[in-house]
């Protein structure tokens, strides 16, 4: 790949430097050899005879017209019958040609050398700039390529900075809008170049005026890099700073421009993803918005209802003993019931707001489970909860309230799904790197086709018991997640719903520190 | 209770005030409030209470500044209320001197159980020398635990662990806290030492180890034994 590359990169410079500007060196080059070759031609003329000269000379152009310019040809094929005319062609050493067939055998081979060599040259270069568009056509297919199988602001600069590295050989840096119209203050991951303020600076100006600056253009020349606009079709997309080790050639001017637009394309489909992705999360935030409020409102509104119900009728009203105890259960119900829905709202939106940071320490798995189950003492009550660890399980490297949590919604979840006096079972044991958590119900289960929605927000099962927000589930999943786990939902065979979660953890034997105590 | 026990509440919430006033009143405390820092601060000095029920949000100051105040000359067990639920912010209230910690909402049982075993404990800070919990006794100076009169085999650091938190009983005792006193200042990052010993001793002296009833765990903060 990258050898490939450096051959094209050497073509293009060649191609510049001794097809259409042949600088001095190559004059001097052709001078030497012709009179190298004169000398050679002089010491045998007597052999050959001066006519033959004429051939080897004519000869000697058209090879030459191989490797160099129209210049340095020219410059032999005059040479050479000025020299032939002058030291050959009799009377030696005089420009005077005495024979008429002498003259018309100069003109002749004056015009021969001068139309091979400039046809010789032409049909080369025309053969070597074809071979230059196929190589740039390739160069551009390839950066197309590489654009179109990468996404994300990040990958694109990846790939246009090798690109261009590649193709042209070349650092660059680059630096992106905003979604204010404006540069941002900061370079792109990726970019090749390092850039002083006062280079974002000139960025700025020339992003505010969409034009290139700097180094090789018209403003801003004393800078030590060229700042060009990636200008996409509706926007400026930013502006990519280069820098050029030496003057830009204009014949590769097309080219870098083609490869400009390619890259300002990219970005700025890159920046109109963005767009949309955000026009639908903002919409899907207004319909979350309003699924919570018409769920949390309901939720809100019974267990309020029935407290102010029941004490309500407790203050004004003289009820039996008995009446009244039922009445101060239904209000302990309802408070039980108002302060799970907010436990899991405020959870709900840490888990949203992102502010859910993972504090691991070291935890005896036992402890997780135990307090989990302590806290749903009363609810577990009518089920028969079987719990089994791994015996000798190690310590487990987990965040406490995090895990107590998934537990606690989990188990919660199978009370709320199973018959009344069913199985609850609950697994768990370490794999390979992962803590295994295990919960099964003896519920009817989700019904297939809901299968992947159980963990959306606000999902809530056909046969779901008055009370519950759908949160639960949810909540499970974003805290199995804060801590770079995964968890699925299965039906199980007999009926009944089953979780499995996987928690990657650190672990420590517990048998090892034994031996450390006196 | 010849002469009631008197407890000062510190909370700006005048039903949360009401509700415990009530509560504790009915059962045989005698009740002060504060609804400030600043007051409380007054009533506690002029009162001396033999118990404070303290609110971390309050008004005027945060509680854990009265709490650190408070424990300047205070040496009375204070309960810490709030609403402050995170791991973090009980065992800075824990680590500045409290000696419980209730998130609300509260059950009012838990509370005067709380209560109860808060004041049971101050009265027995110059303690016995043997500590006795149903079928097992904890003889401090000669070192030896004993369960259904037998002598229960234990290394001295699971001994050290037991004694410490069976002189706190029924007081929450941080991580921190008890790997410093067991372990020394150098261990107190290494809870893996507190895991293995506390799994070690509950194997030991609980009924059920996988139910313990002496050695309880309070959910990432640190062991409250139970009674």
């Amino acid at each position: 790949m990258y050898t490939k590359g450096s051959k094209v990169n050497s073509l293009i410079t060649r191609k510049s430097t001794s097809l259409f500007k042949s600088n001095i060196r190559q004059y001097i080059i052709v001078l030497a050899i012709v009179i190298v070759s004169s000398l050679i031609c002089y010491s045998i003329k007597d052999v050959i005879g001066y006519r033959s000269v004429s051939f080897a000379l004519l000869f000697l152009v058209s090879i030459l017209a191989i490797f160099f310019g129209t210049g340095p040809i020219l410059l032999a094929a005059t040479l050479c019958a000025i020299i032939w005319d002058f030291f050959f062609i009799p009377p030696h050493f005089a420009l005077h040609i005495e024979n008429p067939e002498d003259v018309l055998m100069l003109v002749m081979f004056f015009t021969i050398a001068l139309l091979n060599g400039v046809l010789t040259s032409r049909i080369i270069s025309q053969e070597k700039e074809a071979r230059i568009r196929e190589e740039r056509t390739h160069a551009l297919y390839q950066l197309t390529k590489d654009l179109s199988i990468n996404s994300g602001y990040d990958e694109v600069t990846k790939v246009v900075v090798a690109n261009v590295s590649k193709f042209f050989r070349l650092d660059i840096a680059i630096i992106l809008k905003n979604d204010q119209n404006q540069l941002n203050n900061w370079i792109q991951p990726h970019s090749s170049l390092k850039l002083t303020e006062e280079d974002i600076k000139v960025a700025n100006w020339a992003f505010e005026h969409s034009e290139k600056t700097g180094k090789y253009t018209d403003s801003n020349t004393v800078n030590s890099y060229t700042y060009y606009p990636l200008l996409g079709i509706s926007a400026n997309m930013g502006m990519m700073i280069v820098k050029h080790n030496s003057d830009p050639k204009e014949t590769e001017e097309q080219f870098w421009e083609a490869f400009l637009s390619q890259i300002s394309g990219k970005y700025e489909r890159e920046f109109l993803l963005d767009v949309t992705k955000k026009i639908y999360l903002l919409s899907e935030s207004e319909k979350l918005y309003k699924t919570l409020f018409n769920s949390i409102s309901h939720e809100l509104r019974i267990p309020v209802t029935t407290i102010m119900g029941a004490s309500d009728t407790l203050i004004n009203q003289n009820y039996p003993d008995e009446i009244r105890k039922k009445l101060y259960s239904e209000i302990n119900i309802a408070t039980i019931r108002l302060n799970r829905l907010i436990e899991n709202l405020l959870n709900m939106s840490r888990l949203e707001s992102g502010r859910i940071t993972p504090h691991p320490d070291w935890y005896d798995v036992h402890d997780i489970v135990n307090s989990a189950i302590e806290s749903l003492n009363q609810e577990l009550q009518p089920f028969k909860l079987y719990v089994t660890i791994q015996p000798d399980i190690p310590l487990v490297h987990l965040d406490f309230g995090l895990t107590e949590q998934i537990l606690h919604n989990l188990l919660l979840n199978a009370t709320q799904y199973s018959p009344i006096g069913s199985d609850i079972r609950l697994e768990i044991f370490f794999n390979n790197g992962f803590l295994k958590i295990q919960v099964m119900d003896s519920g009817k289960g989700f019904p297939e086709s809901e299968l992947h929605f159980v963990f959306e927000k606000f999902y809530r099962g056909k046969d779901s018991k008055a009370g519950g927000t759908g949160l639960g589930l949810s909540i499970v999943k974003g805290f199995v997640e804060a801590q770079k786990g995964k968890i699925i939902a299965e039906n199980l065979l007999d009926g009944g719903a089953k979780f499995i979660i996987d928690l990657p953890t650190e672990i420590l034997d517990m048998n090892s520190y034994r031996k450390t105590d006196d | 209770m010849a002469n009631a026990d008197k407890i000062l509440i510190i909370d700006d919430e005048v039903q949360i005030r009401r509700l415990l006033e009530i509560t504790l009143s009915a059962n045989g405390y005698k009740i002060s409030e504060a609804a400030t820092g600043k007051e409380g601060l007054m009533l506690a000095a002029s009162i001396q209470p033999v118990l404070i029920i303290l609110d971390l949000g309050l008004p005027d100051s945060d509680g854990i500044e009265i709490l650190i105040k408070l424990r300047g000359w205070y040496n009375k067990p204070i309960i810490v209320l709030s609403v402050r639920n995170s791991e973090e912010d009980i065992v800075k209230a824990l680590d500045n001197g409290a000696n419980d910690y209730l998130t609300k909402p509260f059950r009012t049982g838990e509370l005067l159980a709380r209560i109860r075993v808060a004041i049971r404990q101050d009265e027995n800070l110059l303690s016995k020398p043997i500590l006795e919990f149903g079928s097992l006794t904890i003889d401090i100076s000669n070192h030896i635990a004993r369960k259904d009169n037998e002598i229960i085999k234990l290394t001295s650091t699971e001994f050290s662990l037991l004694a410490l938190l069976a002189k706190n009983e029924g007081r929450v005792l941080t991580h921190q806290f008890i790997l410093k006193e067991v372990w020394g200042i150098n261990y107190v990052e290494q809870t893996q030492y507190l895991r293995v010993f506390i799994a070690q001793l509950r194997k030991k002296i609980e009924e059920d180890p996988s139910k313990p009833k002496l050695l309880i765990t309070e959910s990432g903060i640190g062991y409250r034994f139970g009674d």
